[in-house]
């Protein structure tokens, strides 16, 4: 078995509405995974689901190539989206003791803290209790906690939300090198920018079920050349041919906008010189948030955008 | 296992190296003294003062009788050392005329605190069975048995001797004897006589036992509580189950108070060594049983497990400190009966009520220990029972609030509703 987990059509069910509806979806060995959706989409129930937290209604769990169970955890690493530490617990004793409940050894554990610590410049807080810390440096121990029993899939929460772009960086950095050591990585993110970055798959998740799975480039070429980026100067009044244009993004002299199904590029560009000066005017891919936005959006109005399985 | 014993350790250490735990500790002792002791103390202490008082009586000699009765203050003997110190003592004026101005007067001298009191034994009075003693400390009720035998004592010389017996053999006929209560043991044999103690130590330990089931379950209700709001728990549930989370809070806050438990009983031990206790007489009576030192951790255990589990439900249920406090009450209920029970069973343990009440898997852990601690350890079969439905109680309350434990730990929002919970026991 290649894959590191499995998801074979669970669902979630609470009182009256569905949370997770027979979600499936396979994460192979040494993948970057990407699990998006807008906020209650049933993301954090799923990936509750994975490490056994709730038992899905129905479906099943495979993790490393066997039905779910209880003693896969010490090999999995899991950075929640709420952040949690022992308040009262010095930054290294908690450590420890994270890393212990995973089956590290004592002794073992106590060096891959220090190690890590000083790897995330924490070094000088090794003493200090968790809630002396500030919340970018908690996000951290937060992160250590999850690394530290050197899982072969990790799951991440909103890894980098209260961070700064540096120590996001560096996180960054971290992911990448445990990718290349060829651990598993699952994110659960809002932010876009980061899943073109890192991600080699996607599932997009709207409402409880999958919307769009896939690899990332194919899932984007597969929208193909849709979308113009303008750049100009003057009236943009072409904007609103309806028959051209299905939706845009104005902000100001720059606009992103996606081409109405069957539209000429060509007329527009001329529509658009009519008016205004423009200055740049290219054919692009689609961004993730803007089929991101659609894929949410036109699953609301039900209208078909490029769903694609 | 691994898992459950790390938690364990965890919830141990973090608990027993702070101050609070250091303090407690202390002041838990010093607590229950104040609660159990220092107020009956006062109740059979007198304030230590003079009072000083007027009487009238029918005849000159009754009267000077009553003056050296209570200006003696002779004292039943098997009254403690330590209340002879600070009884009050009388000082005795004795008033002639029976008419009503001499009673306005002295109402009127009461007024205006020159006199705290005076005894009204007219003759009528003699004759009716009934004198008045007016006073303005009329709440002091050990003041009134004394001037009361006084009193009575006195008369009793005067008819005496009216019936020509001669003044020394007086003393001899109206002598006091005194009494030792004592119990008689299984082994058919009496006990050691008993003082107030036998039954001051029952409550101490009473109290002993129900503060800490009472502290300790909040203390398990809070950390919780915290764990769900900080969101450990999520944490901690990627690495154990629900199941080791419970039951290594719930030992290791367990092991927090047996260790407290039997630090006290090792300071009680040391101070009854005959040396140490000879120094102080207040501990004397406080001869404890053996077994009453097996059996409070083993009874405080027993109602910790019954009593945290639910409060670690309860916990669970709740996303505030202010939700707790309204929910807890269902549970701290029980516990409150049994301090309400407490003085009954412990006056009188062979009533039926007594009998059910240690019986009842809620109340037992305290009142059957209340009856071990007592002058008159229950029979065997009634201990044995007793921790058996306890047992069973604690295997029963486990299953259910390890459900609702289970499902309200990851619930966040409003407070579930009853027929939620019962759903969630259902299905969890």
């Amino acid at each position: 078995m290649n894959n590191t987990l499995e998801l074979r059509s669970i669902t979630k069910r609470y009182d009256k509405f569905t949370a997770v509806d027979s979600l499936s979806l396979q994460i192979p060995k040494g993948c970057v995974y990407g699990l998006l959706g807008p906020n209650g989409a049933g993301k954090t129930t799923s990936i509750r689901m994975m490490i056994g937290i709730t038992v899905p209604d129905s479906g099943e769990v495979w993790m490393f190539g066997e039905p779910f169970k209880s003693s896969h955890l010490d090999r999995v690493g899991y950075l929640p989206e709420e952040r949690g530490l022992y308040k009262r617990m010095k930054i290294t004793e908690l450590l420890s003791f994270f890393a212990q409940l995973k089956g590290v050894s004592r002794e073992d554990a106590e060096k891959r803290v220090a190690w890590w610590l000083e790897r995330l410049d924490l070094l000088k807080w090794s003493k200090s209790k968790s809630e002396e810390l500030s919340k970018g440096m908690q996000q951290k121990v937060q992160f250590i906690a999850s690394v530290l029993h050197d899982p072969e899939f990790v799951i991440m929460d909103e890894f980098s939300s209260g961070l700064d772009p540096a120590n996001a960086r560096e996180l960054e950095n971290i992911l990448l090198e445990l990718r290349k050591a060829g651990k598993t990585i699952l994110f659960s993110t809002h932010r876009m920018d980061q899943v073109e970055k890192l991600c080699d798959e996607i599932t997009l998740v709207n409402q409880g079920r999958a919307v769009l799975q896939g690899d990332l480039r194919k899932v984007k070429s597969s929208y193909g050349k849709s979308a113009v980026q303008i750049e100009y100067d003057g009236d943009a009044r072409f904007l609103e041919r309806k028959d051209l244009v299905q939706s845009f993004h104005n902000m100001g002299n720059h606009v992103e906008l996606k081409l109405a199904p069957g539209a000429d590029p060509q007329q527009l560009l001329r529509l658009a010189a009519d008016s205004a000066r423009i200055s740049k005017f290219e054919l692009v891919e689609p961004s993730l948030e803007e089929i991101f936005i659609d894929v949410v959006n036109g699953d609301k109005n039900s209208l078909a955008g490029g769903t694609n399985a | 296992m691994r898992n459950t014993w790390l938690i364990i350790k965890r919830e141990y250490l973090e608990r027993v190296r702070t101050r609070a735990f250091l303090i407690f500790t202390v002041l838990m002792p010093m607590f229950i003294a104040g609660v159990v002791v220092i107020p009956s103390k006062l109740m059979t202490m007198k304030s230590g003062s003079t009072r000083s008082i007027a009487v009238v009586a029918p005849t000159a000699q009754i009267a000077s009788e009553i003056k050296s009765q209570l200006e003696t203050s002779e004292q039943p003997k098997d009254k403690k050392a330590s209340d002879n110190d600070t009884a009050p003592t009388f000082h005795v004026e004795i008033r002639s005329g029976q008419g009503e101005d001499t009673r306005r007067q002295l109402a009127e001298e009461v007024l205006q605190n020159k006199i705290d009191g005076y005894v009204w034994l007219t003759d009528s009075a003699v004759r009716d069975g009934k004198f008045v003693y007016a006073t303005n400390h009329p709440s002091d009720f050990t003041d009134f048995s004394t001037v009361h035998s006084a009193v009575n004592r006195s008369l009793m010389r005067s008819r005496i001797s009216a019936r020509g017996i001669p003044a020394g053999d007086i003393e001899g006929i109206l002598k006091r004897i005194d009494m030792d209560v004592t119990s008689v043991g299984k082994d058919g044999k009496e006990g050691e006589p008993v003082g107030v103690a036998a039954f001051f130590l029952p409550f101490v330990l009473m109290f002993m036992i129900y503060m800490t089931v009472l502290i300790y379950g909040m203390v398990v209700m809070r950390s919780v509580l915290q764990e769900k709001t900080s969101r450990v728990m999520e944490v901690m549930l990627s690495s154990v189950s629900s199941t080791q989370m419970m039951a290594g809070k719930l030992l290791g806050v367990g092991a927090v108070g047996i260790t407290q438990i039997l630090i006290w009983l090792v300071t009680v031990l040391l101070f009854s060594f005959p040396g140490i206790a000879a120094t102080q007489p207040m501990l004397k009576d406080l001869h404890i049983q053996p077994v009453v030192y097996i059996c409070l951790p083993i009874f405080f255990l027993l109602g910790y497990l019954l009593y945290s589990t639910m409060y670690a439900a309860v916990g669970a249920m709740v996303n505030s400190e202010e939700e707790a406090q309204q929910l807890q009450w269902p549970v701290m209920m029980p516990l409150i009966l049994c301090s309400v029970f407490a003085s009954s069973v412990i006056r009188d343990p062979n009533t039926p009520l007594a009998f059910w009440t240690s019986i009842f898997p809620l109340t037992a852990p305290i009142l059957m220990f209340v009856r071990i601690a007592g002058v008159q350890t229950p029979p065997l079969w009634q201990i044995i029972l007793s921790i058996t439905l306890q047992v069973l109680a604690i295997c029963g309350m486990v299953w259910v609030c390890a459900r609702i434990y289970r499902v309200g730990i990851l619930m966040y929002g409003k407070r579930p509703t009853l027929p939620e919970i019962l759903k969630w026991i259902k299905y969890a």
